[in-house]
């Protein structure tokens, strides 16, 4: 297996805590990767790590590119950047998203920023918002828009660009139980359906049955790393609500 | 329990329970007091300057001492106005970031009246701080302004205001925080559920504009009948009170002017540091109008600084003594009058500029996140800024013309030194306010330095 992610020894201390001890941890391309355990057990220091937007104190991380290995954890801040623009997508419970900006300008902004001109962005960025079901939505501010689809929005900027890799840091976690799940599943079937790697960090058992793979991190140290059986991408989340084919996404767009 | 009562028991409360944050504390110190309390130093300190300095003129009471208390009620309206602006957005600074916390005790039951008090306690105890330490700067800064000279003599112990009078300002400057602070609340009592979620741009009607060109055009007529109103006190009175109205109506049409060039500027936006740019004015024109308004009231102040020189200048081959000494007299008050409205946008556009970089550090987190180079972030903040200063300071330059034009006439407002003036006033003023952005892009480098501090400083 090739994979496209690999972290070495990872090791990572906060003034009284470590928050990463020594974790090795390695992601294939296409797999989706639930990254669960307690409050504090280093969830979120391992996806900022392996994100780049953490340094780690020690340990290596690597990217595997077309034109070879990157070390991640060596590169400099224009790098990282650029990795951030063009190969990395995020999508964060707060949604970090920026509320002067229209749902479109958002998603639009993340390849505005890779050099696309806006007429173009727009409109690709318009073609993601609807295959997500914001069609109609494009010019409303965040603030007129609910909780689940801003998350919708944040998923659509995450993806737009054609990341490679999406980091997911509890994306429903400020969500109810129903609007969860239809976000969940706009997430794992747009990132399925475009052949992406998701690494998403949960608390929540449920996030967790939908991946693939299932990572469990403890006091810094990753105590069970299990590949899983789950249902594929096509089945429902619910039985009462067919589940969108995976092919609408791909077929939306040509990324 | 009262409103009041209820107000002075949560204001110690919610002020402890924000030092408590452990991430971006000091930065948040500085953001919610720091500046607030600098600025109205400054706006004191200043204001107590400007007092002093002119009070030597009311104790003339010779024939040309008219002369001299007309030059004084201009330089003072064109240096306490932009004051008082200064310090209403100084507590609007103060206030805003209470906004988001306010709207939320509404939105728990608060009453609109406890809402208020907490403001205008909070901001009146910043600018009470503020004044106190403005003071004593000024008396500091009061035997050197005694050295200054006017009508050949050391204006000496004039330049010392009595403590009456000390205390009268000090007081004037928390009144103006406390009612700047409280009206600047209309929002959040009236829809806190917006504020909370952001739902509504600031606005700025086009009614602003429609007041300012009203109130300039009126300013202009009443230049023009100056010698029909009699008594010389008068004239002085109705010559100050234009000036007065043409600065407050500038303040007034500001945000309105940026609103209209950010929009277009929006509609041809093609990079994303040029969108950003637009989107950060029509997100907040009154905030936007705060970063620029100190250089459009200099501009405006340039104007009538070029017109005195010009005046000086036609004066200056006479051989009367007096004149000699009024000539004299008039490029002290000049050059006076100008190094105060530079130090007014300096306090001015650092305050606001340093304000800026903190308010919006979550989105420059944000920013940083989705992979925007800190120079494209840094180019979106220059543009935001630097784009609206020459139209604003073009058309306050422009508005002063016209008030002044009746005054002394075309001959005498169109000669070089008065364009040499406006052009250096311009130039200055920008630079000042480029000079505050480098030190605000500093600031942006420390946020993304340490991003997890600010990420989530917004909620």
């Amino acid at each position: 297996m090739n994979a496209i992610l690999h972290a070495q020894q990872l090791t990572k201390h906060y003034p009284g805590s470590v928050a990463l001890d020594h974790v090795d941890f390695a992601a294939v391309a296409g797999e989706s990767i639930a990254i669960i355990g307690p409050s504090g057990s280093g969830k979120t220091t391992l996806l900022h790590c392996l994100a780049g937007i953490l340094r780690p104190d020690a340990g290596t991380v690597t990217l595997t590119s077309a034109a070879g290995p990157i070390r991640l954890d060596s590169l400099g801040d224009g790098a990282l950047s650029r990795l951030r623009r063009e190969e990395f997508g995020f999508v964060f419970q707060q949604g970090m998203l920026l509320p002067e900006l229209t749902a479109l300008e958002n998603v639009a902004l993340a390849l505005m920023l890779n050099g696309t001109d806006r007429t173009t962005s727009e409109a690709r960025a318009a073609e993601w918002l609807a295959a997500l079901g914001l069609a109609g939505m494009e010019q409303r501010k965040l603030g007129e828009l609910s909780g689940g689809q801003v998350q919708r929005v944040a998923i659509a900027r995450a993806q737009v660009t054609g990341a490679r890799i999406v980091f997911a840091d509890e994306p429903t976690g400020a969500l109810d139980s129903a609007t969860s799940n239809e976000v969940l599943d706009v997430l794992l079937h747009s990132v399925a359906a475009n052949g992406r790697t998701l690494l998403v960090v949960t608390h929540d058992p449920n996030v967790a049955a939908r991946c693939q793979r299932v990572v469990e991190l403890r006091d810094g140290r990753i105590v069970a790393d299990t590949g899983r059986a789950v249902p594929s991408p096509s089945q429902p989340s619910s039985p009462s609500q067919p589940a969108p084919a995976a092919t609408d996404f791909k077929g939306a767009f040509n990324v | 329990m009262s409103s009041l009562a209820l107000a002075l028991r949560l204001t110690p409360y919610l002020s402890r329970s924000s030092s408590l944050r452990q991430t971006g504390l000091q930065q948040t110190k500085l953001r919610d007091a720091g500046l607030p309390i600098l600025a109205f130093g400054t706006v004191t300190a200043l204001l107590l300057t400007v007092a002093g300095g002119s009070q030597v003129f009311w104790s003339w009471s010779d024939d040309i001492a008219g002369t001299y208390q007309a030059l004084a009620v201009v330089a003072m309206v064109l240096l306490v106005i932009p004051l008082l602006t200064l310090g209403a957005s100084a507590a609007r600074l103060a206030a805003r970031r209470r906004d988001d916390r306010l709207a939320s005790l509404r939105l728990l039951g608060a009453s609109s009246a406890t809402v208020v008090w907490m403001t205008v306690i909070e901001s009146t105890l910043l600018a009470a701080i503020g004044a106190v330490a403005g003071a004593g700067l000024y008396a500091c800064a009061a035997p050197f302004l005694g050295l200054i000279q006017f009508r050949g003599q050391a204006i000496s112990g004039h330049a010392w205001l009595s403590v009456p009078s000390i205390l009268g300002c000090i007081l004037a400057v928390c009144v103006l925080a406390a009612a700047s602070a409280a009206l600047g609340l209309r929002k959040v009592v009236l829809t806190p559920l917006g504020v909370r979620t952001r739902q509504k741009t600031e606005g700025a009607h086009w009614v602003r504009g429609l007041i300012a060109a009203v109130v300039v055009v009126f300013g202009v007529v009443a230049m023009g009948m100056l010698s029909s109103f009699g008594a010389f006190m008068v004239i002085i009175a109705v010559m100050g009170g234009c000036f007065g109205l043409a600065l407050l109506a500038l303040n007034l049409m500001g945000p309105w002017v940026l609103r209209l060039q950010a929009s277009s500027q929006l509609k041809r936006a093609k990079r994303p540091e040029q969108l950003l740019a637009a989107r950060t004015v029509l997100e907040s024109p009154k905030e936007s109008w705060r970063q620029v308004g100190g250089v459009a009231m200099t501009s405006f102040v340039g104007v009538f600084v070029g017109v005195g020189m010009a005046v000086a200048d036609t004066m200056g081959g006479s051989a009367s003594d007096e004149t000699t000494l009024l000539v004299r007299d008039i490029n002290t008050g000049v050059m006076i009058t100008l190094l105060g409205s530079f130090l007014m946008v300096a306090c001015s556009a650092g305050v606001n500029q340093a304000a800026a970089v903190l308010d919006r550090a979550s989105t420059l987190v944000a920013l940083d996140r989705v992979g925007m180079p800190q120079k494209l972030m840094v180019a979106a903040r220059v543009k935001a800024v630097m784009s609206p200063l020459l139209l604003v300071a073009g058309i306050s330059a422009a508005a002063a013309a016209a008030l002044v034009l009746p005054l002394v006439g075309p001959a005498l407002l169109t000669r070089p030194v008065v364009f040499l003036t406006v052009g250096g006033v311009f130039a200055a003023g920008f630079l000042l306010v480029r000079l505050a952005l480098a030190a605000g892009t500093a600031q942006i480098s420390q946020v993304l330095a340490r991003p997890e501090r600010y990420a989530s400083m917004d909620s």
